[in-house]
């Protein structure tokens, strides 16, 4: 598993060097605008937790293109750890998205002040941004795997909307049945979703 | 004498592809090195595939090592190094990183070895993989299946894209590995020299179905073409006739006793046949 991290490491990195650096630049901006208007640290959140998740999901094509994916199961390794390398992959550029998001949003709350109505406010902001990027590759990998490679890109886009699809559904679903929820209800719920998608062993393809 | 690898009516068919690997059988015994030749398109990869599970064959057992191969059998394929024809590794990464991957991947990776062997083929470790020539990267990929230390290397095309100087210290390296008397290489090529110069046993292969296994001096030494005309090719015993091929006034005939043939057929010539001219003759010749 060590080996395949690593791979994946040095697949995703060119990536995450450019992404880093615009994380970089657009932080810069969020933090020092005034966040009276909130959509635009909201904004800067989500795009470090989804963007990095987006990226990690190119792996497996970038991959592809030699004959080292054929190569990798000729190693002493199995398919199933090859594909919860993937999982673990994300999750790991996933965290650091959040990262990215969590100083961004710090320093915005130094300089500026507390933006949002409620306390939960910006928990939930993690939680979209994180069921979202998990959906994502929930979609991804079984999709890229069970359909070929050669479909990968559009395989991205519409698992990235069926992230996007699914959180606004079940947000809207939990706000018509639960209407007056309180802040530990809230913290309760995005507790529960969290876990049930961040293992790999819930993945069909295994 | 015991076999390392040995494959029994091993098949494969692809969904809306007209190719059949068809009951490929032979076995490859420890301490030796197996020429797999065959055309484009013959089935060299795809048998290869096969041993290595790579691609799910329909019927047919392949043992490795005695046992057959299942998924979770990684300490089996700690055993095995392979190199691909082409691009083995991704293009952004470096030598010295394939190092450090291979290093989580197998057990026995020596890293002191690989780099012996990067500078031996004089390779920059730290270099992407991107700048490499086509030779370059072969010698990348032997070096990272040599580096762990296996018993059985399976080279598809390892020597093309190689010039002849480096091919003769790559085939070197081979004969050097195949010193240890449990370790053998299943070597495919099209270059059948390289395969004269260390080969033990040749398999040829085409259309997807084995034509010939046979040790390779037993093909030098003992095989033979008959030059016929169209008269003397009517008068041979169709059960010495392997494959023919006419030509404009000529018929060649290969036959598995060039001696036995000489001494019935007094009238014909028979040459020494060379691999090459066997396989063109077995592949574009015809059968009685």
């Amino acid at each position: 598993m060590n080996g395949l991290l690593k791979n994946n490491f040095y697949a995703m990195r060119s990536n995450g060097k450019v992404f880093s650096i615009l994380m970089v630049l657009l932080g810069i901006f969020a933090v020092a605008m005034d966040n009276d208007v909130q959509t635009l640290i909201d904004g800067y959140m989500l795009l470090g937790m989804i963007g990095f998740s987006l990226c990690a999901l190119t792996t497996p094509y970038k991959e592809n293109v030699g004959k080292w994916s054929k190569y990798k199961l000729t190693t002493p390794v199995k398919r199933s750890q090859i594909v919860s390398s993937y999982y673990i992959s994300q999750l790991l550029w996933l965290l650091v998205g959040m990262i990215f998001a969590g100083v961004g949003v710090s320093l915005s709350i130094a300089l500026h002040g507390y933006p949002f109505d409620r306390n939960t406010d910006l928990l939930m902001l993690f939680v979209v941004g994180i069921s979202i990027s998990l959906f994502m590759g929930a979609i991804f990998f079984p999709l890229f795997y069970l359909c070929g490679e050669e479909r990968s890109e559009v395989f991205l886009v519409i698992s990235g909307l069926c992230g996007f699809g699914i959180v606004l559904g079940l947000s809207t679903l939990i706000n018509i049945l639960f209407p007056h929820m309180t802040t530990f209800q809230i913290i309760l719920g995005a507790g529960s979703i969290l876990p049930s998608r961040c293992s790999p062993s819930f993945s069909p393809i295994r | 004498m015991e076999n390392i690898l040995e494959l029994q009516q091993v098949s494969k068919t692809f969904p809306n592809a007209d190719f059949v690997l068809d009951n490929v059988s032979f076995s490859l015994p420890y301490g030796t090195i197996m020429g797999f030749v065959g055309e484009n398109g013959a089935g060299k990869t795809t048998t290869i595939g096969c041993i290595m599970n790579t691609l799910s064959k329909d019927s047919g057992t392949v043992k490795l090592f005695g046992t057959e191969m299942q998924e979770e059998d990684t300490a089996l394929r700690e055993k095995i190094g392979i190199v691909y024809d082409g691009d083995n590794f991704p293009p952004y990464l470096t030598a010295e990183e394939v190092s450090q991957i291979m290093q989580g991947m197998y057990a026995n990776w020596d890293p002191a070895l690989f780099h012996q062997y990067l500078q031996r083929f004089h390779l920059p470790p730290k270099q992407k993989i991107k700048g490499y020539s086509r030779g370059m990267t072969m010698k990348l990929a032997i070096s990272a299946a040599l580096s762990h230390h296996p018993q059985l290397l399976i080279l598809d095309e390892a020597t093309s894209g190689l010039d002849p100087i480096m091919r003769d210290e790559i085939l070197d390296v081979f004969l050097d590995f195949v010193q240890e008397e449990d370790h053998s290489i299943l070597l495919s090529s099209h270059i059948t020299s390289d395969l004269e110069k260390i080969a033990d046993y040749l398999t040829f292969i085409h259309g997807g179905k084995l034509i010939l296994t046979e040790t390779k001096d037993n093909l030098m030494y003992h095989y033979a073409v008959l030059r016929c005309r169209e008269s003397q090719f009517l008068a041979l015993d169709p059960a010495d006739i392997l494959a023919y091929r006419k030509r404009d006034f000529q018929i060649d005939v290969l036959v598995s006793d060039g001696k036995a043939a000489q001494r019935k057929y007094k009238d014909v010539i028979a040459d020494h046949v060379s691999i090459d001219e066997i396989m063109l003759l077995l592949v574009k010749g015809e059968r009685v």
